[in-house]
């Protein structure tokens, strides 16, 4: 492979030597919550390396470490050595490491999206030689034919898969020596995972060594040479991705039953997922009234994001919305939240029409919801953000609660004490007193789960609740959801692209696919429908 | 008619002075996030400076010092200062530029006493004609430049490398640091940009038929204020255009004046902020404040 701009490879010192050398790195944040211990790591040149765990094991703090970006997240490294190629890089500033060779693609892709797609791409190439930027911008355009359709265009207009590859590409423009990946799969669709995993594989033939961490560990491994296994700040496992895909407590673990070729049918883990017979106790009665969705159109500018859709929540259900990414499910979730316009067609619950109202009317109605990238206040602890969720709820105002009125006072208590009932509900109890940016994606997850259910809602929307949980953690997930409708008699609607999960989850489920429905019925008429199995699942499914 | 029109045209001059002064607040809030309560006193110090060199080094050297002198006390403002300080609560380094201006403005008023100091500058007090609406050569130069400057940063920001580091930095630092742009020159940047443009308006605001520099002058710069806010903080053609909207509209109430009289004397001074809150009344985010289009 002759991609490298010769210089950079001639630099190599010894071939056997490493080209990242992680030697005992200690990170802690606000110097109090150690999230690393004694982590040693390391990626050969050309190599691929994974990097598995739960949420909170510290894999992005990993990377947040090695890219020299973890000051804005207060956190700091307080022992052991970074070294690429033998140059200590701990401690330079992230614009720095860049220039030694090391680009980051960030979790959640923040592409600027306001910028168009071609100057995000200039913008990942600024460290580069003036002229050898066009020739990367055409690489990069040949590795991602839709960016280079889509050039002009502001990059918030893409599609969750696009921002990624956009995000990707972008990395690549700098022409790094070693790429590091945070949850590239995260929230796409299984046909956009396995392209994630063939672009990363393209990217390393070119010669560029890749650090990935992933949530996906059934792509983690198939892609990876090697791979590290993260539990609470340590490295519990590590060795050749085939023989930890071959350990059996890897695959229980991160890979989940549903994992493989043989079972890839299989809906997923049965133990505690049976949403309609469920654990004993008796169902709360139904508060819910039913959803009815008819022939919803919304365009943003030329584009038709949603084009006469049509569905139905029986109250007290569990409904799910799928589809490909960009098909228009998060549109339609922003139409029933009041945070987009309808173009035609109406949204009623009960006997109310929700559509032309605002999102704070639509939530006084009892509709609450989660959004696909997480939204919560970074700076504030669980337990406050958990209160915000029962704003609506509160009677006593600002002046009762300034001046302390024992009215307000009671009324504190009664919110505070439902709050940590709904924390034990998700098992958040022992981090009510944490500040949220202290906390992992999924347990960020869970809290905004948290304060949705704090409104107290009739109708719960959740957008992508399971996005970047492992099978373990998911299934968690779903039982807990059972557990909240079961328990609160409410319906729920989701959008999730993890199938196991809907599967097993759902009553009822609703197809999108480019913003029309394409099917709707139970789980199993839908996965038998021929049409969906090829929007969905990519062609080779069909 | 043609008395309308010379307010009118004088305005639009105002405006465009103003939207200069205006687009260095949004410079510095998109660069840094600070809302830079030292620019008037930037904006005296480069006219301070202009007035001061020009008999030794004539208009144009003394115009070079003054903008380069203002660019680099801002610049310096924020490499000293603001980003040395951890806490990076917008309200703290807001009070901070407060103290900075206190203390910058005053040395500026011990130099410059209770003079009226000359600007020098070679267009003086002529005065230039066409249509029937006869303007001060100064305002139809402050216009013409300020429209320059303009594009000139519309194609910096768009065209160049530079630009784009700009922009990325402003719309999402952490990430742009990923991307290899260092944080800490592009905040200086828009500093030292800021103030550049502010010198440059000051030259402007201290021409005939002002009389000349005097520390009132750092007053006048507040009037950009309701332009920066109308045009919504974080838009710079926003900012031109609220520039326009309260240069304007401050032009034909001192223009009017006795008409106006039931409103009392003065009204001129006030007439920037009335224009603020009516606008903020009817558009929350300003005119070109948007509601981020985002996918939630």
């Amino acid at each position: 492979m002759r991609t490298g701009s010769g210089s950079a490879w001639e630099a190599v010192p010894a071939p056997g030597a490493p080209l990242l050398d992680v030697d005992g790195l200690d990170v802690g944040y606000n110097g109090a919550v150690r999230a690393l211990r004694g982590v040693s790591l390391q990626v050969a040149r050309r190599g691929v390396v994974a990097v598995l765990g739960g949420n909170g094991a510290g894999k992005t703090t990993l990377l947040r470490a090695i890219s020299g970006t973890l000051g804005s997240a207060g956190g700091a490294v307080t022992g052991g050595t970074i070294r690429l190629d033998g140059r200590d890089v701990r401690g330079l500033p992230a614009a720095e490491i860049v220039r030694a060779g090391i680009a980051q693609v960030p979790e959640g892709r923040r592409v600027f999206r306001d910028l168009t797609v071609e100057e995000n791409l200039r913008a990942g190439g600024l460290t580069a030689a003036p002229r050898t930027r066009s020739a990367a911008l055409q690489g990069i355009y040949e590795l991602f034919p839709d960016l280079a359709e889509r050039r002009r265009e502001r990059a918030g207009l893409l599609s969750g898969g696009q921002q990624q590859m956009l995000a990707i590409g972008r990395g690549l423009m700098s022409r790094p020596r070693l790429l590091l990946l945070d949850e590239p799969s995260l929230g796409l669709a299984p046909q956009l995972v396995a392209r994630i995993g063939e672009i990363v594989t393209e990217i390393n033939r070119h010669g560029t060594a890749v650090l990935l961490i992933e949530q996906n560990a059934v792509m983690g491994l198939r892609v990876a040479d090697s791979a590290y296994v993260l539990e609470v700040g340590r490295v519990a496992a590590s060795g050749p991705a085939e023989v930890l895909a071959g350990s059996d407590e890897i695959r229980g673990r991160y890979l989940g039953a549903g994992a493989g070729t043989a079972s890839s049918a299989d809906p997923g883990p049965d133990d505690g997922r049976e949403p309609d017979t469920g654990p004993p106790g008796p169902a709360a009665a139904v508060r819910a009234e039913a959803l009815k969705v008819d022939g919803v159109t919304v365009r943003f500018g030329g584009v038709t994001a949603l084009a006469d859709v049509s569905f139905e929540i029986e109250p007290g259900t569990v409904h799910a919305l799928i589809g490909p990414n960009g098909a228009g499910k998060s549109t339609c979730i922003n139409v029933l939240g009041g945070a987009y316009r309808v173009a035609a067609g109406t949204v009623r619950y009960g006997d109310r029409t929700l559509t032309g109202l605002r999102a704070d009317q639509i939530a006084g109605l009892g509709v609450a919801r989660t959004f696909q990238n997480i939204s919560l206040s970074l700076d504030a602890t669980v337990a406050d953000n958990l209160l915000t969720g029962r704003h609506r709820l509160m009677r006593s105002g600002v002046l009762g609660g300034a001046l302390g009125l024992p009215r307000a006072r009671r009324e504190d208590r009664e919110h505070r004490a439902r709050a940590e009932r709904v924390a034990e509900l998700l098992g958040l109890t022992a981090l009510l007193g944490r500040s949220v940016h202290t906390l992992s994606y999924g347990d960020r997850k869970r809290v905004e789960l948290g304060r949705a259910l704090c409104a107290e809602p009739t109708l719960l929307l959740l957008d992508e609740p399971v996005a970047g949980m492992n099978p373990a953690e998911s299934a968690e997930m779903a039982a807990t959801i059972a557990e909240v409708r079961r328990e609160l008699g409410i319906s729920i609607l989701l959008v999730e692209h993890d199938m196991p999960f809907v599967m097993g989850l759902a009553e009822r489920v609703t197809v999108l696919d480019f913003g029309r429905r394409i099917a709707d019925g139970t789980p199993a008429e839908v996965q038998r429908d021929p049409e969906v199995l090829r929007a969905y699942l990519g062609s080779e499914a069909a | 008619m043609s008395y309308l029109l010379t307010q009118l045209v004088n305005g639009v001059s105002l405006g465009l002075v103003l939207g200069l002064i205006a687009v260095g607040f949004v410079v510095v809030f998109k660069s840094t996030g600070v809302l830079n309560f030292a620019h008037g006193s930037v904006l005296l110090l480069g006219a301070y400076l202009v007035a001061r060199l020009h008999p030794e080094l004539g208009f144009w050297g003394a115009l070079a010092a003054g903008v380069a002198g203002a660019a680099l006390v801002a610049a310096l403002i924020n490499t000293l200062l603001v980003r040395r300080v951890a806490e990076h609560d917008p309200g703290v380094l807001a009070i901070l530029t407060i103290g900075v201006d206190i203390l910058l403005l005053t040395e500026l008023t011990r130099q410059i006493g209770n003079d009226v100091l000359d600007i020098g500058a070679p267009w003086g007090a002529s005065v230039v004609g066409a249509a029937g609406v006869s303007l001060p050569a100064s305002r139809a130069i402050a216009a013409g430049t300020a429209v320059v400057l303009f594009a000139a940063l519309g194609a910096l920001a768009a065209r160049t490398d530079w630009g784009l580091a700009m922009r990325a930095a402003a719309a999402d630092p952490d990430t742009a640091s990923l991307m290899g742009i260092r944080l800490s020159r592009t905040s200086a940047v828009g500093w030292g940009l800021a103030g550049a443009l502010a010198a440059v308006a000051g030259v402007f605001l201290t021409s005939y038929p002002t009389p000349g520099v005097e520390p009132g002058v750092s007053v006048v710069a507040f009037a950009a204020i309701p332009a920066w806010v109308l045009g919504g903080f974080d838009s710079v053609p926003g900012a031109v255009a609220g520039g326009l909207v309260i240069g304007v509209a401050q032009a034909l109430a001192i223009g009017y004046e006795s008409e106006l009289h039931f409103l009392g004397g003065g009204f001129g001074e006030v007439v920037p902020y009335a224009v603020m809150v009516l606008v903020l009344l009817l558009r929350p985010h300003g005119l070109f404040g948007q509601k981020e289009a985002i996918r939630v």
